[in-house]
């Protein structure tokens, strides 16, 4: 089986703060693998820079569909295929999201007549008519904003595909809906990697492998039981079950949000 | 060829009636006074002009007129056109109900504004003193015109100067749309005074867009002035794109209680170009209001200037006023000087002004580069979506799309050309 995405060693850093220490990581096509942990173990930074933010430094290898990204620009390993649909993402006034999709399309040599298609398709699937001619996340709700989301993922039909958090913040019918795009997308042409907290979505979507990540590794992997085992025990449970120590530095300084919506900048 | 003299001015003034022939003599006399502005002015800082008035010549015939350019193509629906060559008024066409013709022919009628003063600069005093012609607009009241006016006011003569007056006055309850187009070919040395004068009477409704596309080597130096009654509303657009050097001074008092204006404006500086905006909004009525939304971008060396005052009188208890302007420095060696002021004279007021200054943000471009967007595509995007705010907001919609053609394009040379 081809690998939508594969991760070896990967290690990156905000300024002198260390957020990964090591990712290994298969997600084959036709797959899709949650990924889990408690907040500020490193997940958001995964999906970051595996996209190429210019913010982190990183090392380590990263291949989609065999194509080795890590040193490309962002641009370049969104047209090979590696897209992520963000947990907080930009506004970016003026420019509406019809108009953004046409430029990824034309930028990929899509012609006008299958993005349209695309656009119109997934516009009907996640109810963005009202949003293609608005501004891009501005003045957008959370939730709306990841219907946005899944929707950029769903016109782009990348390779690998990033869901950081995208169901949270949804209501349990868009949850479904979200939860039935990924099961059709799951096809095998895409690999998905989906980030959450809650094992919510994974009610109504199974998901291949579970990995579990903290302190920036991947501290344990299993199948679909071991979301319902988490979901028992919880992330301390789990820390104890495998003897890892509470984490301190960049974890344990935010215990209580998101380690990397709480950077010095907007994402 | 005319120099700019007590002869060329008597001459002018031949055909004139006498009681405006003595405002020339007097604005002749500030003229000799003032000396020209030089940027240790506050009002002038940053503007370098380069030339002397004294050594420049009034053209005694217009040239041939220009080719007509996208502006004007976008503008197939016309209430009214006036045409000013080289300081001449050489055509006029009116479909409505409204007077627009030569000022010289309305003075009887409909005596000349005197909002602008020729203490102000020396720029004004040469204004009024030598202004050949001008082109008076009145709308009469109870009347609204829904169709634009067009005022297509050119210099096409090089090392000239010219002072192209309007005088445009909405009466009372009256509603028009305006457009003045200031050009030049490209290369070509010239320099326009235009004096812009509006009047907004009793609840009128009016809006005026001034379209600066001159040359490459054209110079600018406008003063607008505007007074607003009761009631009334005006808006001013400005596009400013053209000319090595453009310049507008504008001031707008309203004067009438519930009076309000809104000035809304994009420009775009390439290689040298230096773009020069003075506003001054000035509340003396109650409860008056006042917007002024700017934005602009510079790129190679070329710089801009905003600075704006929001006065509150005393007396304009209930005033709102708002002041925003927003800069991309799109080169190392582009500059944007951004100077918003308030002074309050008065306390039942809200008042608010916003200015920034910087380069294209990083976090959305990363955004629409992880969607596949190369780097000079996603810069594209961003400096099209950062000028779709003001195009939103300008006067008259026949306008927002050769702007946003202009801008584009403008930014899409600058990336081929390497400046960016």
């Amino acid at each position: 089986m081809g690998m939508a995405l594969k991760v070896r060693g990967l290690r990156a850093s905000v300024g002198s703060m260390r957020i990964l220490n090591g990712i290994d990581l298969d997600v084959p096509f036709g797959q899709m693998h949650a990924l889990m942990g408690p907040n500020g173990s490193g997940k958001s930074t995964l999906c970051h820079v595996l996209c190429g933010h210019p913010d982190f430094t990183a090392e380590g290898e990263a291949w989609v569909d065999g194509r080795e990204v890590m040193g490309l620009e962002a641009d370049e390993r969104a047209r090979l295929g590696l897209v992520q649909a963000f947990q907080s993402p930009v506004a970016v006034p003026g420019v509406d999201l019809a108009e953004l999709m046409r430029e990824a399309a034309e930028e990929r040599g899509i012609d006008s007549a299958e993005a349209n298609r695309r656009i119109a398709e997934a516009s009907r699937r996640f109810d963005m008519d009202p949003f293609l001619d608005r501004s891009i996340n501005d003045d957008l709700s959370g939730g709306e904003k990841k219907r946005s989301e899944i929707f950029q993922i769903s016109v782009l039909s990348p390779k690998a595909a990033l869901l950081d958090e995208t169901d949270s913040g949804l209501d349990i019918d868009m949850v479904r809906k979200v939860a039935a795009a990924v099961e059709e997308m799951r096809g095998p042409g895409m690999g998905v990697l989906m980030i959450t907290h809650h094992s919510r979505i994974l009610n109504y979507v199974e998901p291949d492998r579970v990995h579990v990540m903290m302190g920036g590794r991947i501290v344990t992997s299993g199948g679909p039981d071991l979301a319902q085992e988490l979901e028992k025990e919880g992330y301390e449970g789990l820390r104890k079950r495998l003897g890892i120590e509470a984490p301190r530095a960049a974890a344990s300084a935010k215990p209580s949000s998101d380690f990397f919506t709480d950077l010095p900048f907007e994402v | 060829m005319l120099s700019l003299n007590s002869d060329t001015l008597e001459r002018l003034n031949a055909t004139l009636p006498a009681s405006l022939a003595s405002r020339r003599r007097e604005a002749l006399r500030e003229y000799g006074r003032l000396d020209m502005p030089n940027p240790k002015e506050e009002n002038w800082k940053y503007v370098t002009l380069g030339f002397d008035l004294d050594h420049m010549t009034i053209p005694a015939t217009p040239g041939d007129s220009l080719p007509e350019g996208d502006f004007l193509a976008a503008l197939t629906n016309r209430a009214g056109s006036a045409v000013m060559v080289d300081g001449r008024l050489i055509g006029v066409e009116n479909h409505s109900e409204a007077w627009l013709g030569s000022a010289t022919e309305a003075w009887e009628a409909y005596p000349p504004s005197d909002l602008l003063t020729p203490d102000t600069d020396k720029f004004a005093a040469a204004a009024l003193a030598f202004s050949s012609d001008g082109i008076s607009l009145r709308i009469p009241r109870n009347r609204a015109v829904d169709a634009p006016f067009v005022i297509d006011v050119q210099s096409t003569l090089p090392d000239t100067v010219t002072f192209p007056s309007l005088d445009i006055r909405a009466e009372e309850n009256s509603e028009a749309t305006v457009v003045v187009l200031f050009r030049s070919p490209d290369g070509m040395a010239s320099v326009m005074v235009p004096n812009l004068q509006t009047t907004v009477g009793y609840g009128a409704r009016l809006s005026v867009t001034t379209v600066g596309i001159m040359g490459t080597e054209g110079v600018t130096v406008m003063h607008h002035r505007s007074r607003i009654g009761r009631d009334a509303t005006f808006r001013a657009g400005e596009i400013g794109l053209g000319g090595r050097l453009a310049r507008i001074d504008l001031r707008t008092t309203l004067e009438g209680a519930g009076g309000s204006v809104e000035v809304v404006g994009l420009y775009f500086g390439e290689m040298e170009q230096v773009l020069d905006y003075r506003l001054v909004v000035n509340h003396v009525g109650r409860s008056t209001s006042s917007d002024v939304f700017l934005k602009g971008a510079v790129e190679d060396q070329a710089q801009s200037i905003f600075t704006g005052l929001l006065r509150i009188e005393e007396d304009a208890v209930g005033t709102s006023a708002f002041e925003t302007n927003r800069n991309l420095v799109l080169s190392d060696g582009a500059k944007a000087n951004s100077v918003p002021n308030l002074e309050i004279l008065c306390n039942d007021i809200i008042c608010g002004h916003g200015s920034s200054v910087g380069p294209l943000e990083t976090e959305p471009m990363y955004y629409l580069m992880s969607r596949g967007l190369s780097r000079e595509r996603a810069e594209r995007v961003l400096v099209r979506g950062f000028f779709e705010e003001a195009i939103d907001r300008l006067p008259l919609d026949d306008l927002d799309e050769p702007a946003r053609q202009a801008v584009n394009r403008r930014f899409a040379e600058a990336q081929e050309g390497g400046r960016v």
